[in-house]
């Protein structure tokens, strides 16, 4: 199965119980938020050649292997991007403890 | 002339309260509120730079009648330089941030005091008090103060969204007030163990005290306190992982509801971002931190402003997505990048209320802002369709707009810091952000229109169409004038750049 029939597969599944049919409109618009998404993180994580070349080539090829095995990546980030007050407080407090770990553990540590 | 300095505070808390009480005397509160939102961009013009203090006096070695009398215990050390009054500052940034604000303000009255068939006074008052605290946001050295005038932000955004009587406003912005209850008490403490360590709250003396040693910067509190009040930087601007929130708040709020509170989502970024930048420079992942969720921010906003169908929603998410971009600018560090994220940011807060207020039109003729159900517009409205194109040509940086120069200044000033691929993301992210806005474009104005599409206003007041072409002048001005904006924004840069310790 090609990326775009996964994508319209994804989208119908997601569409359960909403209104509306799968377009061309939203189906090219999945593909694009998708290629967008991983063209990008693959071009932050050059940004690792600052660091180290080694750990730059290593954790493209990663995620690059990853973003390909669980292709479309859209419809699950989109779920998770949900209106809901659990999910948004998930995140909220995920976030809280990565930005304290940073700031507090990892300028004493690093 | 600097009594003007506090009366850009005043000015609109007292219309605010005016307005409140005036409710119900429909041509009352349209008199005044047009008569004092006239005030709002004008009043940073006639003003000089300069400080003011309230509630105290100058610092003593500004201040001879009142040091002259005192020990050298005093005057000998550092109280001498401290700041004990609540000090705001107008020097040439808050002055450009200022106008372009107040012009805002007063364009989104305008719209809203002709699109509302009777102006509300509460509606104003959520508005104007809105306004008054990201004046007191720009303008405060003191970062207690900046708090207080924050939450009243929060309160006005909450208020904006619940009387805009659209379906699932009060849900929405219940999620934002428990959400703001998480983020909001964190960043006070923030401050708190700031003023525990240092001893201050004014910005200037807290950087003082970085940087004469009296303060280990160091210090696991103050490291604490920074961790902190970044997390109140990302829910103030609706930066991830709060951009979900933000962008339903905008959503859910009227179109020039959601086109000022974008603008208070602007400002508050910058300002709290240059607070961080000014006190926590010194520390490594400040800069990177900042950085990074700007990256987040770019790359989330911009994707799942592709997905929407909601044109109120998708502008908010592009919102979001371009609060990165101002983001990396500051993030970067140098003189050339943080004007450049600071001109962004002015080209933004014009550029998404050109969009807000733009499609709003359309929402106001048909009530409706879902793209599928929408279409044909531009037969009823070429004129809207032509300046929202432009709206749109200006978002996605296409010259001789706005926000080309900025966008370029962004990726040129990359590519000096030795990051090219923030360029390259920049330069993606635009084409994406242009594909989506033609998205809606089509939807909107160019298929044919739905056959139970139902016109319920068929002539667009004189005032939105006014507000679309002063917001589009100033695109074009700032886009072929870039020094314009940009001479405004350079001594604070410089003062940025130059860092802490």
């Amino acid at each position: 199965m090609n990326l775009y029939d996964l994508i319209v597969k994804r989208i119908k599944e997601g569409q359960i119980g909403s209104d509306g049919p799968v377009t061309n409109v939203s189906t090219s618009a999945m593909l694009t938020a998708e290629i967008t998404l991983i063209s990008s993180i693959l071009v932050v994580l050059i940004m690792l050649r600052l660091v180290n070349n080694v750990i730059m080539i290593v954790a493209f090829l990663v995620v690059l292997f990853a973003a390909l095995v669980s292709m479309p990546l859209m419809p699950k980030l989109k779920r998770e991007q949900n209106d809901s007050l659990s999910n948004m407080t998930f995140y909220v407090i995920l976030a809280l403890a990565i930005v304290i770990t940073l700031f507090y553990w990892g300028s004493l540590n690093v | 002339m600097n009594l003007l300095i506090p009366l850009m505070v005043i000015v609109p808390i007292i219309c605010a309260l005016f307005l409140n009480l005036l409710h119900k005397k429909d041509r009352t509160v349209k008199v005044i509120a047009i008569a004092l939102a006239l005030t709002l961009p004008l009043l940073p013009i006639l003003a000089n730079y300069g400080l003011h203090y309230f509630g105290g006096y100058a610092p003593l070695a500004q201040n001879s009648a009142i040091s002259a009398g005192l020990p050298s215990l005093i005057t000998g050390t550092a109280l001498n330089t401290f700041h004990p009054a609540i000090t705001y500052a107008f020097q040439d940034a808050q002055k450009l941030f200022i106008f372009i604000l107040g012009l805002v303000a007063l364009l989104a009255i305008l719209v809203s005091l002709y699109e509302t068939k009777r102006p509300s006074g509460v509606y104003g008052y959520m508005m104007f008090m809105g306004v008054a605290a990201m004046m007191a946001i720009i303008l405060t050295d003191d970062i207690f103060n900046f708090y207080v005038f924050f939450e009243i932000a929060a309160l006005a955004t909450v208020g904006v969204v619940l009387v805009s009587q659209i379906k699932g406003n009060y849900e929405t912005a219940l999620k934002y007030m428990i959400l703001g209850s998480i983020a909001s008490p964190l960043l006070l403490l923030g401050i708190a163990l700031l003023l525990g360590v240092t001893g201050n709250v004014n910005i200037t003396d807290i950087m003082a005290s970085l940087k004469s040693g009296v303060v280990d910067p160091q210090n696991p509190v103050l490291l604490m306190a920074c961790g902190l009040i970044v997390f109140g930087w990302l829910y103030g601007s609706g930066l991830p992982p709060f951009h979900t929130i933000k962008s339903a708040i905008y959503s859910k709020a009227l179109p020039h509801g959601a086109a000022l509170l974008q603008a208070f989502s602007v400002f508050t970024f910058v300002a709290l971002g240059i607070i961080i930048i000014r006190i926590f420079s010194y520390l490594p992942f400040s800069q990177m931190v900042i950085l990074g969720v700007s990256l987040l921010a770019m790359i989330l906003g911009i994707t799942m402003a592709l997905l929407q169908t909601d044109i109120k929603r998708m502008i908010g998410f592009l919102a979001v997505g371009e609060l990165g971009y101002i983001g990396i600018g500051l993030g970067l560090g140098t003189v050339s990048g943080i004007t450049a994220g600071l001109f962004q940011a002015v080209n933004e807060v014009v550029i998404t209320a050109f969009l807000f207020i733009g499609f709003g039109a359309i929402y106001y003729q048909t009530g409706e802002s879902d793209i599928r159900k929408l279409g044909g517009m531009m037969v009823k409205t070429p004129l809207v369709a032509l300046l929202v194109l432009l709206a749109g040509f200006a978002m996605a940086g296409v010259p001789p707009l706005n926000a080309f120069q900025s966008k370029l200044m962004l990726i040129q000033s990359s590519i000096q810091a030795g990051v090219p691929e923030l360029g390259v993301i920049m330069i993606l992210l635009s084409i994406v952000t242009f594909m989506t806005f033609m998205k809606a474009f089509h939807a909107v104005f160019l298929r044919p229109k739905p056959a139970d599409l139902e016109i319920k206003n068929e002539k667009i007041p004189k005032a939105t169409i006014l507000a679309l072409l002063v917001f589009l002048v100033v695109c074009i001005v700032f886009g072929l004038f870039p020094q314009l904006a940009t001479g405004f924004l350079q001594n604070l840069s410089v003062s940025l750049a130059g860092g802490m310790p």
